[in-house]
């Protein structure tokens, strides 16, 4: 499975969206539904799975799946 | 065989208090839900008895304490219990609540023993349905909100075909899979980081009292220390009043619909409703602390799995008076949406670094006030049983420990109810009806007029 299928993966136990039905686009808060605790828990969640630390000045600002795997992989390089 | 698992976190919060106030009562819970119209009770005794099958946190009990006093949890493979029966429909429905409400202060004494107890009920006016006491450790009340509703879905589908409910999460799964999230030496690093990193910018905390300045004024004599920043916890006299009060449905969507245009929740603008208050009633005091509720129920494990997912955090505040109304509700915003990220922590620790650090005296605290905002209506949400009306209504365990616990829920009719639960030992309704009145003050006049200071509107309210 690849990163940006695992983190898919994670996003959907959190809403009804199929990961195939997301794009790089979809939005947390209005496509998805996430409440701030969802958000914030699920970004615990990918430093738990992904084994990183996200800052959260930086996390605060993320709106979107796209931003969000950015980020990630940003924070894994 | 029989598995043995720790205590989660929300759990701990329960049985610390039931070990502090030496009674299980601190940790009940209570619901009635009821609907207007006939049931069918050999079936829903059925349907009661499927559920304890259905949601494994009502099986779960707790060992006897060890030499320290711990606590280990387990899954009952079956509760085959009966289900009684109550008439209550001779009674007014005011003296039906009253009697449930002496229900609701009844106590699980002993280990290895089933928390849970489910009753049904006829009550007055034609009300029929079912009263829930359970022990807090078990379930929440997002969690009894949602077993409502699977319950009456098996209600529906026994008694008019329809679709038989999905299954809920697996308890022990999603049990196991936080206790092994809490066990993670780097998550738990990063969590306690962020806890020591406000006491070391923001320092010891400063008590608020909803009554002013004098009840810590009066602590600071009895323990002869003029810099105390803690005041004296109740630990003798645990009655508990309540007294709600119902916002109408129009001020009610003007609130949200601030939330929904300037992206705020609900729980931060209530916050910030309090925290001005008791900023207000202690001369302008900047820094507030509000112990917050959060459920912890964000995947759809999470939320049908049962369990206690309710954690309370300190959402502490220094808000200059200059500060604009929106900006203040932002920078609480701020502060949540991280605690949020660092709930994974256990509440205890943050408690004992300050006792640490500051030596902070035993029973004594920094907050008055907790606050808890409850999302969900207790309503049955099942087309079958449109239409039909409804009889809910939580209870009072009865035993507060806390001084004030201020409750807010939304209601069937599109207000919010704002229930307050506070100790008689110090506060009386009166105290309550000031509080209600000036936090709706501070909370409309700061909608109106977003961009007006705190400190006006403190002083304008």
């Amino acid at each position: 499975m690849t990163r940006e299928e695992q983190f898919k993966e994670i996003v959907a136990q959190y809403c009804k969206v199929l990961p195939e039905d997301m794009t790089e686009n979809t939005r947390f808060r209005e496509d998805l539904g996430f409440s701030s605790l969802d958000f914030m828990s699920f970004l615990g969640e990918l430093e738990d799975t992904f084994d990183v630390e996200l800052e959260e000045e930086e996390v605060l600002q993320v709106l979107t799946l796209g931003e969000a795997l950015a980020l990630l992989e940003r924070m894994e390089a | 065989m029989k598995k043995y698992y720790p205590l989660t976190a929300a759990q701990k919060l329960h049985y610390n208090w039931i070990r502090r106030y030496k009674t299980q009562q601190v940790s009940g819970v209570s619901v009635v839900a009821s609907l207007k119209a006939p049931l069918d009770f050999g079936l829903l005794k059925k349907c009661i008895q499927l559920e304890f099958e259905r949601y494994g946190c009502l099986r779960v009990r707790f060992t006897r304490p060890d030499e320290k006093g711990e606590i280990r949890q387990y899954i009952a493979e079956s509760d085959s219990r009966d289900i009684p029966l109550k008439d209550l429909s001779a009674m007014s429905m005011a003296e039906a609540d009253g009697l449930m409400q002496q229900w609701a202060y009844e106590t699980f004494d002993g280990d290895d023993i089933p928390l849970c107890d489910v009753t049904m009920v006829k009550l007055p006016e034609g009300y029929h349905g079912f009263f829930i006491h359970m022990d807090h450790r078990l379930i929440d009340s997002c969690g009894l909100v949602v077993m409502i509703n699977d319950l009456m879905q098996l209600y529906a589908h026994y008694r008019f075909q329809s679709p038989y409910p999905e299954d809920l999460a697996d308890y022990e799964t999603v049990l196991e899979k936080d206790l092994k999230r809490a066990g993670s030496g780097k998550r738990f690093a990063r969590d306690k980081k962020f806890w020591d990193a406000q006491l070391e910018e923001l320092g010891e905390p400063l008590y608020s009292d909803i009554q002013g300045p004098s009840v810590l004024e009066e602590a600071r004599k009895r323990h002869g220390k003029a810099s105390l920043r803690a005041a004296d916890i109740e630990l003798e006299n645990l009655f508990v009043a309540v007294k709600d009060y119902e916002l109408e449905p129009e001020p009610t969507k003007n609130l949200m619909d601030f939330c929904m245009n300037h992206q705020l929740s609900m729980t931060n603008l209530l916050l910030l409703g309090l925290r001005t208050y008791l900023s207000k009633v202690n001369k302008g005091q900047e820094d507030i602390t509000i112990e917050n509720f959060i459920s912890r129920r964000s995947t759809h494990q999470e939320w049908t799995s049962g369990g206690s997912r309710t954690i309370m955090f300190p959402c502490r505040t220094v808000i200059a008076p200059e500060t604009e109304f929106l900006a203040a509700a932002y920078e609480i915003q701020n502060v949540q949406n991280r605690i949020y990220m660092h709930s994974n922590y256990d509440p205890e620790l943050i408690w004992e670094e300050m006792r640490r650090r500051y030596h902070t005296p035993e029973h004594t605290t920094y907050e008055s006030c907790y606050l808890t905002y409850q999302p969900m209506p207790v309503q049955v949400n099942n087309p079958h049983l449109q239409g039909i009306a409804q009889h809910a209504k939580w209870f009072a365990n009865g035993a507060a420990t806390k001084k004030m616990y201020l409750t807010v829920s939304h209601t069937a009719r599109g207000g919010m109810n704002f229930s307050y639960h506070y100790q008689t030992a110090h506060l009386c309704e009166h105290d309550m009806e000031l509080l209600y009145y000036y936090m709706m003050r501070i909370l409309f006049k700061g909608i109106a007029e977003p961009d007006r200071s705190i400190g006006e509107i403190m002083a304008l309210v």
